[in-house]
């Protein structure tokens, strides 16, 4: 963690789980502000200027995806979206309404750890890719000379492969929805194609994956999209 | 009620009554001009007599009316021309007088009777559709089926004197008798007015064991579909009313067929509000319940991994009793969570979300979710690399993987390996899961699908026995099958199926290498 401490902004109406929240934060070194409703949410988060925002899905006053739509219309700050399960088709609708990622309830102070340090790392970074040398497992990937190469050997990828992987590499740590991959990779018009996504998936894991079936970093977020995992 | 022989005896009786009342009308007419006879002229007379068989024409009609001009005739020549009281005339003149008289008076009957014949007809008319009229107000009033055959029973029988029977449909398309116990109503009738609704023809026909009835079988057409027969009924004496009367049987039958159409509709109405209403009920009451019961349990899970996470660490006891605390929380979550969806599934409105996509993803992502969950058993996924795209719900599939991987750890010994095998056969890719252990009771082995059945009774082994029994529910939505199965080598296996179905085709690429990208 950086000198200064970051700032996490809680907007949750539970205040157990707001208690704990705020727990595992402190014990990582952040400040927390805390808002139980949208709409004090979005204030707080003009006025107190905060590192990254803490958003559960099931409070009484709002809809997420007009939280994340309001806020991206003038704030980058990232968004971690906490959800039940049953709710997978509400979190398409925020990722895609530009928050970065989510956790399922309920979730262990671990898991929420990960993504926080995840998200404020990437918001640190600018969200650039500033080493044009990347590694994952035994692959490295060379950006500058469009190589990748596994074990020392040539890994030989299509071009849609390749900007499969870059688009995935440049978000690593974040769940990007099939949608938002297809726009993306493929072009707007294949947006409803998911199936191309899934399958060029499938080949990525197959050349870089050392159990395809058991992915370490190409993993898949059922029902939602993907996620790019160093 | 009057028989029908009452009927016709009143009819000859009135007819009978009118010639009389003809005749007496000549006769007063002669009385009357007997005493006039000095002052009248014999041309007056025969005036007054003509008008007289005017007047029987228009209150009696043709026929008396013709009998009076013959009638007046005889009493002209018999009381007034000379000789008088004798039909012998002196004076051959007299003999056009006659001529002329009788045919002035016939002539004068036709028309007048004529004329009285088409305001008869004409109020006849008038009555009728006043009177359909009448049926039409009381059938748009009508909120049942009973209501629509009583109003029509009602009409029917005081325009036609016939008996009714409203036969419409019931869910199994089979014709049911409205207002009325089905039994009462015979078989031949039943046939008939079968083939009426299936041919959509007008039958006529006479059945002989309800005494002598001749029926008439009008389908009613509604603007989509036929949706029933009115069946009218009349006793054989009355039988040409039913021809005479097609055109108003026609117009009750399409009254009958709007009114039923009409309460059709409004049932449907009402039907799928209901359900819109009950549905919407059932869905809040659902999401509520996922809601508030996964609140706590999430403050629960957190709170306590906060206790088993807390610096400095809690001593050895407490650390293993927070840790307990978490994992309860954890498995309550999962009981919570399979019995939201299997209520989900059995309300059986379940919207699939079907995507093509390969079998493999949604492994890789159960195995990883389930984590700790399958304490420690390693699996060992074995998929043929020509496997299809096959089409499913990955949220629902991604359930099945995940209860039957569980299933799995929970009744295999120590840290056994579980293997995920798949194989593409002609019209469906057959998945089998196995593990080693003791497998399921040889007995049980169609029973353990069901609610709340668990392999071994009283088990120290945890959980509700709703795991399977969902694996089934998303299975067969998916239409595939799944079954139990203890292998000759031991242990246990579950194996379901999936439909291949068309996967859709993927624009092959050219095969250039990214590093020659332009």
């Amino acid at each position: 963690m950086s000198a200064v401490p970051s700032l996490v902004l809680v907007v949750e109406d539970e205040q157990q789980i707001r208690r704990f929240v705020r727990a595992a934060l402190e014990a990582e070194g952040c400040r927390v502000a805390e808002a139980q409703t949208m709409a004090q949410g979005l204030v707080d988060a003009g006025t107190r200027k905060p590192d990254l925002i803490i958003l559960d899905l099931g409070l009484p006053d709002g809809d997420g995806t007009h939280f994340v739509q309001d806020l991206r219309a003038w704030s980058n700050l990232p968004v971690l979206v906490l959800s039940a399960r049953s709710t997978e088709y509400d979190k398409i609708g925020v990722l895609d309404a530009g928050a970065d990622d989510y956790l399922t309830k309920p979730f262990s102070v671990g898991e929420l750890l990960a993504r926080v340090r995840a998200l404020l790392r990437r918001s640190k970074a600018g969200g650039e890719i500033e080493n044009s040398m990347q590694h994952f497992g035994e692959v490295e990937v060379d950006l500058a000379r469009r190589q990748v190469t596994r074990r020392g050997a040539p890994v030989h990828l299509t071009p849609l492969e390749y900007r499969l992987l870059c688009v995935l590499l440049a978000n690593a740590g974040k769940v990007l929805t099939h949608r938002h991959l297809l726009r993306d990779v493929w072009g707007p018009s294949y947006v409803e194609s998911s199936h191309y996504l899934r399958v060029y998936v499938g080949h990525l894991r197959q050349k870089l994956e050392d159990d395809p079936a058991q992915p370490r970093h190409f993993l898949t977020e059922t029902g939602v999209g993907y996620r790019f995992q160093f | 009620m009057k028989t029908s022989t009452d009927i016709s005896s009143d009819k000859s009786e009135a007819r009978w009554r009118e010639y009389v009342f003809a005749l007496a009308a000549c006769g007063f007419t002669a009385l009357a001009a007997t005493p006039l006879r000095e002052h009248l002229d014999l041309a007056n007379t025969v005036m007054l007599f003509l008008l007289t068989v005017a007047l029987v024409a228009v209150r009696l009609g043709r026929n008396p009316a013709i009998l009076a001009a013959f009638f007046s005739v005889a009493l002209f020549d018999f009381f007034f021309v000379p000789p008088r009281f004798s039909f012998a005339v002196n004076d051959a003149q007299y003999l056009v007088t006659f001529a002329v008289m009788l045919a002035v008076a016939l002539i004068i009957s036709h028309l007048t009777a004529g004329l009285r014949q088409r305001a008869l007809e004409a109020k006849e008319r008038e009555r009728r559709s006043r009177s359909l009229y009448g049926l039409a107000k009381a059938l748009a009033g009508a909120v049942s089926q009973e209501q629509v055959r009583e109003v029509t029973r009602i009409f029917l029988r005081d325009t036609l004197r016939g008996e009714t029977s409203l036969l419409l449909p019931d869910a199994l398309e089979e014709l049911t008798a409205i207002g009325e116990d089905l039994s009462t109503i015979s078989l031949p009738l039943l046939y008939t007015a079968r083939s009426a609704f299936n041919s959509g023809q007008t039958i006529v026909s006479a059945h002989v064991e309800d005494g002598d009835l001749r029926s008439l079988y009008l389908p009613l057409q509604g603007s989509t579909r036929m949706r029933g027969v009115l069946v009218v009924s009349v006793p054989l004496d009355l039988a040409h009313a039913l021809q005479d009367q097609r055109p108003l049987l026609q117009a009750v039958a399409s009254l009958v067929a709007t009114a039923v159409e009409r309460l059709h509709f409004v049932e449907v109405a009402q039907d799928s509000q209901l359900q819109i209403a009950s549905e919407r009920l059932r869905s809040s009451i659902l999401s509520a319940l996922s809601h508030d019961v996964r609140t706590p349990l999430t403050a629960l899970y957190g709170l306590a991994d906060t206790l088993v996470l807390s610096k400095p660490p809690l001593p050895e006891g407490l650390l293993d009793t927070a840790s307990a605390i978490r994992d309860q929380a954890l498995r309550l979550n999962g009981m919570v969570g399979n019995l939201l969806d299997m209520a989900r599934l059995q309300a059986g409105k379940i919207t699939l979300r079907k995507e093509w996509q390969p079998l493999e993803e949604v492994i890789g992502a159960s195995i990883k979710l389930l984590g700790a969950g399958l304490q420690a058993h390693p699996v060992k996924v074995n998929l043929p690399s020509d496997l299809p795209l096959l089409e499913f719900d990955a949220v629902l599939m991604e359930r099945v993987f995940c209860n039957l991987l569980e299933n799995a750890a929970k009744y295999s010994p120590g840290s056994a390996e579980i293997t995920i095998s798949a194989e593409a056969r002609a019209a469906a890719v057959e998945v089998t899961i196995c593990n080693p252990g003791a497998g399921f009771p040889p007995d049980k082995l169609e029973k353990i699908f069901e609610m709340f059945e668990r392999g071994t009774l009283e088990s120290a082994i945890p959980g509700v026995g709703i795991g399977l029994a969902i694996c089934r529910a998303i299975v067969e939505v998916h239409g595939g099958q799944i079954q139990a199965f203890n292998p000759a080598a031991g242990g246990a296996c579950v194996r379901f199926s999936l439909p291949c179905g068309k996967p859709p085709a993927i624009e092959a690429e050219s095969a250039t290498e990214a590093g020659e990208m332009p």
